[in-house]
């Protein structure tokens, strides 16, 4: 046996880098009460935001100092991996994927009666049980965006059935314009229609279905999950994407759907977030149709920070996180900037002081309506998070369904991927 | 008083230059050979970054490389990439480096020109080329304008074409190295050998290829070889330009070690690729040094 010795030359360089910067961080935790806490940065969550944040939260831990490291990207989860790969582990990770760190015993549980006191639903986003993250907000990923005057300019109605969906489609393209906004030049948005036809139609009858497939019982090449991917390569093969949709960006598919030039985007609820108020009574909203027209929420909890079951200074690290979690200020941004649905109970959305637009609201309803939410495969966080890197497989997989006819070629590539992860 | 031993008297002399020597050395063991060693030996177990301990599984890593797909086609397209940017680079940094060769300040001017690319992050490279390659971009919109296509062109779509993009944006970055190698190189032919040449009724073409194209034959050695590593070990440009897609088609060997390595946690299997790149980078650039030296002494 070797003890783990340290780093590849692979990360050599950048692990270096990252020690001379922060070597001081976590060294002086337990004698100087302070604790590390990775962030990220976005056009929404800025430094501001987390410097009013964390100065915030901190004023409620006596003796507590936070010192902030954020992540050069927005995939904190790499960096995460990185800092710990040269000893470094932060005390507090913001937005990280639990499940990648639960096996290796880095993270740790908050306490369950903290969580179901303060959290709609406790167990969203639990690992075995086990909450690592508090549950404050949720996202749809996907849900449908359409343009309301475009519609009626064809003279289409938001459809429920995908029999429906595509005669949409259809009558769109007939009126000269465009049906579905992609923005698939970035690999997660291209996968959207994937994602929803696999969430909706094999997930949305077998909620189960990713831990079956962990258990081997079922595969992406089975007939439901092939005849799913098939929708994607039908609105590929029927030409409903705008033209050159894997040369289009994310940012500027944006862009492009809030100036009309495509009727309907299929994408998470963070699109919501990026509603200009001139559009607000324009775009509307509806689930990712189903064959028999059921509605299907493919759902994820995502939530706050994570603690290290490392950090010196537990109770502090706990305490810090709690109170960050709780204040309605945070969330906040996240509302009003990244569309996400606040969790908390006992509150509404006035409690959060926040102006959103009616088609959040009509989102929101999903959420808060019983109706038959299920993991957004790709995106779940919980015990239905995808193993290893194979996120990443499944939307190159929609990419490639642009090029290829062979959809279960790409779904057994898939299942390839699935064994490379797990073995 | 006795003088000092001469070996003394000449490490004193020597002092500075040894200090200096040593302290190059010394990075070149931390930065270098250290982590090298530290990735062999890691390429030998199932380190993971998340875990604390690893074991030793012999060469395990090295045999799933046989049956790893994923990075066959990657490989495969860092060698293409490698073979043709190097050609291109090439080409251009002769072409380049014959027309600035002059002493006008304008030319002094061009030639600071020609060597930004080379001198920009590779970071703000791809960000540039990416605003230049989309849907409603620079280039297709000149291309639409110009009547040239009729719709936009999928330059980061389709996989051909993002292949061939990612070759535009290395080769232009590279061809600000290669032109200054280039130039360098032929300032220092002696302008008596043109001279006699066009007493002797030698034509320009002539004299390109008997005397400009044989006098920067080092030249080419060291752009080539550079040129090669370069490209064997891109990471940065690609990641802005195209993040490896659509669907891994441009996705190199480099990116590929990083996520096997923080994405999938296989710190091993990811040591393991990047030895034996280590080791296909060596011989590539060693036949080709070797190839070319025999060269510039045969002409």
């Amino acid at each position: 046996m070797f003890r783990r010795s340290a780093v590849t030359a692979v990360a050599a360089s950048v692990l270096l880098l990252a020690g001379c910067a922060s070597s001081t961080s976590s060294g002086g935790s337990a004698a100087s009460h302070t604790l590390t806490y990775l962030t990220f940065d976005t056009p929404d969550l800025t430094p501001a935001f987390w410097q009013k944040s964390i100065d915030a939260a901190q004023a409620t831990v006596p003796g507590l100092t936070i010192k902030q490291v954020v992540s050069p990207n927005t995939d904190r989860d790499t960096y995460a991996k990185q800092l710990e790969a040269s000893g470094q582990f932060p005390d507090l990770l913001e937005s990280i994927t639990p499940s990648q760190y639960t096996a290796a015993g880095l993270l740790q549980p908050y306490d369950q009666s903290w969580v179901n006191a303060n959290f709609l639903l406790p167990l969203g986003n639990a690992i075995k049980g086990k909450v690592y993250i508090p549950p404050t907000n949720s996202q749809i990923i996907p849900l449908v965006f359409y343009n309301k005057a475009e519609f009626a300019k064809a003279g289409v109605q938001p459809p429920k059935t995908w029999a429906e969906f595509l005669a949409v489609c259809a009558k769109l393209k007939a009126a000269g314009e465009t049906p579905i906004e992609l923005g698939g030049n970035d690999p997660f948005a291209a996968a959207m229609p994937l994602t929803g036809a696999i969430s909706a139609d094999v997930l949305g009858k077998d909620p189960q279905w990713i831990q079956q497939r962990y258990a081997g019982t079922v595969k992406f090449t089975d007939p439901d999950v092939v005849a799913a991917a098939q929708k994607m390569r039908t609105l590929v093969t029927n030409g409903d994407f705008e033209q050159g949709a894997l040369n289009v960006s994310y940012a500027d598919s944006i862009t492009q759907f809030n100036d009309g030039k495509a009727a309907m985007y299929p994408m998470g609820s963070w699109y919501l977030g990026s509603i200009p108020k001139s559009q607000w009574n324009n775009i509307g909203v509806f689930p990712w149709p189903t064959d028999d027209g059921s509605v299907v929420i493919p759902f994820s909890v995502g939530g706050s920070m994570a603690i290290s079951s490392k950090t010196p200074d537990l109770a502090g690290a706990t305490a810090f996180a709690e109170s960050w979690s709780l204040n309605p200020a945070n969330l906040q941004a996240l509302i009003q900037g990244d569309g996400a649905f606040p969790m908390i109970k006992g509150k509404t959305l006035a409690d959060f002081d926040v102006t959103v637009s009616p088609t959040f609201t009509n989102s929101y309803a999903y959420v808060t309506d019983t109706n038959n939410k299920v993991s957004s495969i790709g995106w779940a966080t919980n015990d239905d998070a995808l193993p290893g890197s194979l996120n990443n497989d499944f939307y190159a997989a929609a990419q490639a369904l642009f090029n290829t006819s062979d959809v279960k070629g790409q779904m057994a590539t898939l299942d390839q991927d699935w064994a490379t992860a797990t073995q | 008083m006795k003088p000092l031993p001469r070996w003394v008297r000449a490490a004193k002399q020597d002092f500075g230059l040894r200090a200096i020597a040593a302290l190059g050395l010394l990075l070149y063991l931390v930065f270098i050979v250290v982590p090298v060693l530290m990735s062999l030996r890691s390429s030998f177990t199932d380190e993971n970054p998340l875990q604390s301990q690893s074991n030793y599984i012999g060469f395990a890593n090295y045999s799933e490389m046989l049956h790893d797909s994923e990075l066959k086609a990657s490989l495969t397209f860092t060698l293409l990439l490698a073979f043709g940017v190097t050609v291109a680079a090439n080409a251009v940094g002769l072409a380049f480096a014959t027309l600035l060769n002059r002493t006008q300040l304008s030319y002094r001017v061009l030639r600071t020109v020609a060597f930004l690319p080379q001198v920009i992050s590779g970071v703000i490279v791809g960000f540039i080329w990416k605003t230049i390659f989309i849907e409603d971009g620079l280039l297709n919109n000149v291309l639409m304008h110009l009547g040239i296509v009729g719709q936009p062109v999928d330059w980061l779509g389709d996989p051909s074409l993002a292949q061939l993009s990612v070759g535009i944006v290395v080769a232009w970055v590279l061809s600000g190295f290669t032109t200054v190698v280039y130039l360098a190189a032929l300032q220092n032919i002696p302008p008596e050998l043109y001279d006699a040449s066009s007493i002797d009724g030698a034509n320009s073409r002539q004299q390109f290829r008997m005397i400009t194209w044989r006098m920067v034959a080092p030249a080419t050695t060291i752009s080539v070889t550079i040129s090669l590593i370069t490209v064997l070990k891109l990471y940065d440009i690609i990641t802005v330009l195209t993040s490896g897609g659509p669907a891994f088609s441009t996705e190199s060997t480099a990116q590929y070690i990083v996520k096997v390595a923080f994405t999938s946690d296989q710190f091993g299997y990811a040591s393991a690729i990047a030895m034996a790149l280590l080791l296909l980078s060596a011989v590539i650039a060693l036949s080709v040094t070797n190839l070319l030296r025999r060269r510039e002494v045969s002409l």
